[in-house]
């Protein structure tokens, strides 16, 4: 404590110095924040709108991780003003309690939720929230996305080692947050197959549910209160939440059991908007049908259309949007075109051979419980090309494989045995590259046991196709939840980021393909390699984002190591796409009426 | 005796849950063939005699047991790119559609009048398929293979909706809603396509459905992992009805999802009901 109290005389002493971009930790919070108070001269302000006390085992401390009221520039400088007017000069003088309030008082003013729902599964919620998230965060206000319930295989792993669906991961960045956190996306589900679903809560694994227990029992008893609980939290740290809706919000089949529509803008007394696919056509006929099954008392909530994916001249919907308006008595805000926009995408139905071009192909293997594919997406930086195997003779014409990740092992292991495509990998091996990410690792191994039958169900030990020399087990329920980063063992030795989501532990008798570096303690050795054999095995997730491996692996695909053409880094490529989608949404949406909606009178 | 099947949106079904049924009559026994006003698309085959018409009819020809004919598709638009397009009339070459240069409408509706009264004399049945979504407002007056069929020959129509991509109740209502209301005593019933998961999860709004609508729920078909021709598929261009394996494939696919159907309850019977056939 005294060491804090030191560094805030410190920074009394320094005075406002806005945005340190000099900082090698800057932005630790979002972008354009407030730097002068590194260390908040109210710690601790005991007051739950900004933080909670946590049980540590040095007793009880006040935890304020997720506040970022002393990062807004409007309250660093009142901060000053009130210091100088008031002649502080110690850290420890009482009047900072004072000043913390009318701080409070002056600047801070619960949130307001705005909603984005779609007609149909692939509307364009996902990128519409993500384009709302960054026009708001350019025009300078703290902006959070939310999705209360989100069924996808993709997730990703927060700072606090906590999984997220990639699309909220995606659109917090589109704010400017360097931190996504489970509060964005409480509930996840994982579908594992036959209608059963990973529940996870908060970021960690809770239970396994099917549909009709998800909905009779969890629904009602836990889910509501998590989305209460997570929205409160979120509006009073952020200006603006910015909700995305999940598949339709007119399942009349589900309507009393939906808490990730309608029943979640109530939660959060939002205003919503709907999202149309034109592409699909029947625009019209979804935007009424919609609109028309929604409960008169959930209906007066939407308060405009967006018609999304336009392609050719928005007058071609002639004087069908003045009729369209006539029948649902909802204004269309927004006619958006087609934009060749480069994201991460999240839906199965999204899945796409990407064929076109004359690169190398990669064979991806489209396991039924395939997960994390957009692992894979990078690689389109390159020249190559992509094609999905579902059959042996899918095999031909590939110079590489990738056994991707699944969200079930040994059921995608046994299906690829009896598809006769276990053995075409088998037969490919030496002609090229073998990549096993995440599962399909684990398959590359000698065995995998779930003598537990934690993974499959059955009590039992599988033979794997044991291209490596690893064993896998599936002792527990846990799942190993962490973001890495490192070198790369092989090629230019160069630097890797990624992340870890798996059940199962795997013994290694391989030369390991990433040391781990950490903050604290010894390097860790991840990962598996035969460079003279070309196979490769990790757990990472990610590990074509950054140039080093991704460059390695295209490379001995092409058999050609002299390539030196600068290579594109995939982060610096969403944030391009992103703001690209920003710049398309902010021209063809009326933002007049979303910025009224969101109670700000332009 | 017709019907004409209606889709929520493009690639919702409809030309495959068509084919079902042209075959399920043909293994019945009945004389049937398919028709689809006015077609766009890239992907045409070349009948016997010369002329050009849309591979769905083809494939629905083939269905049907019988070669394709001009008149299962007299309007057949091919996109050339930067708005401009071929307009195919009778399975032949007719003009180039543009920005300003127009299609006369009058000659379009003729042309598909004219067309099936000759396909009518030539068969017993007539299985018709929609273009895109009947519910296009802002395409009303100038539509002739959805509700300007239903107008220009009276025929009744069923409602297909793809559930997979979610919102099918908000498709099929809004869809019925939008139809003219002179036309929505016609519209008899809906069919579900693509439904996978838990169908307890249904409970009674299919039947909310059709109390809001009046449509007769037919049935529920599964997602079917089948192959069937689509609109980027170049493999029954070739080798048409020649005893090609790709074509058997095909008609096996087909016998396939309708003992799906039967087993899922599909109501075949009120379907030939509306169609005719008693």
């Amino acid at each position: 404590m005294d060491c804090m109290r030191k560094k805030v005389n410190e920074e009394i002493k320094r005075g406002w110095i806005g945005s340190n971009c000099e900082c090698p930790y800057h932005p630790a919070h979002f972008t354009h924040q407030d730097c002068s108070w590194c260390y908040c001269p109210f710690f601790p302000c005991n007051d739950r709108t900004f933080g909670c006390e946590v049980e540590t085992k040095h007793g009880p401390v006040w935890d304020c991780t997720d506040c970022l009221f002393i990062h807004r520039t409007d309250v660093c400088k009142f901060i000053y003003e009130e210091i100088d007017r008031l002649g502080i000069e110690d850290a420890n003088d009482t009047r900072f309690k004072d000043i913390f309030e009318s701080a409070k008082k002056k600047y801070w003013k619960k949130g307001k939720a705005l909603m984005v729902v779609g007609a149909t599964s692939d509307a364009g919620k996902t990128v519409t929230v993500t384009a709302l998230c960054r026009i708001l965060h350019d025009r300078g206000y703290l902006v959070a996305p939310f999705k209360a319930q989100n069924m996808s295989l993709n997730s990703k792993v927060t700072l606090f080692g906590e999984e997220i669906a990639l699309a909220q991961d995606l659109q917090a960045k589109a704010a400017g947050l360097k931190n996504p956190d489970s509060h964005m996306n409480p509930i996840l589900l994982k579908p594992k197959g036959d209608c059963v679903s990973q529940v996870i809560i908060c970021g960690k694994p809770f239970k396994d549910y099917d549909a009709e227990t998800y909905y009779s029992e969890f629904v009602d008893e836990v889910g509501i209160g998590i989305v209460k609980e997570q929205m409160e939290f979120l509006k009073d740290r952020y200006d603006f939440v910015i909700m995305e809706g999940a598949g339709s919000p007119a399942e009349i089949n589900i309507y009393d059991k939906d808490i990730a529509n309608m029943r979640a803008a109530e939660i959060a007394d939002a205003d919503v908007i709907l999202v149309i696919n034109a592409e699909f056509g029947g625009s019209f006929g979804y935007a009424v049908g919609t609109i028309k099954l929604i409960p008169e008392s959930d209906r007066k909530r939407i308060k405009g259309i967006v018609m999304n994916n336009v392609r050719g001249d928005p007058k071609c919907f002639g004087a069908g949007i003045s009729t369209l308006e006539e029948i649902t008595g909802v204004p269309v805000i927004g006619i958006i075109p087609h934009a060749d926009v480069n994201l991460p995408k999240e839906d199965s139905e999204s899945l796409r051979s990407s064929e076109q071009g004359s690169g190398p192909l990669i064979g991806v293997i489209k396991f039924p419980h395939i997960a994390n594919f957009t692992d894979l997406d990078p690689l389109l930086l390159e020249n190559v090309r992509i094609r999905y195997i579902e059959k042996p003779e899918d095999f031909l014409g590939v110079a590489a494989i990738i056994l991707p990740g699944t969200k079930n092992t040994i059921s995608d292991l046994n299906w690829m045995k009896e598809k006769g495509i276990a053995n075409s990998v088998l037969k490919f091996k030496g002609r090229g590259p073998i990549l096993g990410i995440c599962g399909g690792y684990q398959m590359m191994g000698k065995t995998l046991d779930d003598s537990e039958g934690l993974e499959n169900g059955e009590k039992k030990v599988y033979e794997g196709l044991g291209l490596l020399d690893n064993t896998t087990r599936f002792p527990s329920y846990d799942k190993c939840i962490r973001r890495d980063q490192g070198k790369l063992n092989i090629g230019d030795l160069g630097e890797f980021t990624g992340y870890e989501l798996h059940m199962g532990i795997s013994e290694v008798n391989e030369k390991p393909l990433f040391t781990i570096e950490k903050m604290f303690g010894d390097p860790e050795q991840e990962g598996s390699v035969r460079e003279d054999e070309k196979l490769y095995g990790t757990y990472m997730h990610g590990l074509f984002d950054k140039p080093s491996f991704r460059r390695h692996f295209v490379s001995v695909m092409k058999n050609d190591f002299t390539e030196n053409c600068p290579a594109k880094d995939y982060d610096a490529s969403v944030e391009e796409n992103i703001q690209k989608l920003a710049d398309i949404f902010e021209k063809n949406l009326d933002m007049k009426t979303i910025m009224a909606l969101l109670g700000v009178n332009e | 005796m017709s019907i004409l099947f209606l889709g929520t949106s493009s690639g919702c079904g409809k030309t495959t849950v068509c084919a079902m049924m042209c075959r399920y009559l043909h293994n019945r026994g009945f004389d049937v063939a398919p028709f689809k006003a006015s077609n766009l698309s890239l992907n045409s085959v070349a009948t016997s005699d010369g002329c050009e018409i849309g591979m769905a009819q083809a494939f629905q020809a083939l269905a049907s047991g019988i070669e394709p004919d001009a008149d299962m598709n007299p309007v057949l638009f091919k996109p050339s790119g930067d708005r401009r397009m071929q307009l195919m009339v009778n399975g032949k070459p007719c003009m180039e559609v543009n920005e300003t240069a127009h299609a006369d409408h009058g000659m379009l509706v003729r042309t598909v009048r004219d067309a099936y009264s000759r396909l009518e004399s030539k068969h017993d049945v007539i299985l018709c398929e929609g273009s895109g979504s009947p519910a296009e407002i802002n395409l009303f007056a100038t539509d002739i293979a959805n509700t300007g069929l239903m107008k220009s020959i009276g025929v009744p129509a069923v409602l297909v909706c793809d559930i997979d991509r979610g919102g099918a109740f908000a498709a099929i209502y809004g869809t019925w809603r939008l139809i003219p209301n002179e036309l929505k005593p016609k519209m008899k019933g809906f069919i579900i396509n693509r439904f996978r998961g838990d169908i307890r999860l249904l409970g009674d709004s299919l039947q909310s459905m059709e109390e809001l609508t009046g449509m007769k729920c037919l049935g529920i078909l599964r997602y079917e992992r089948l192959k069937f021709p689509d609109e980027d598929s170049l493999i029954i261009s070739r080798g048409y009805l020649s005893g090609d394996d790709a074509n058997e494939a095909f008609l096996l696919n087909l016998d396939t999802m309708i003992s799906h159907a039967e087993e899922d309850g599909f109501d075949f019977d009120s379907l030939m009901k509306y169609i005719g056939l008693n």
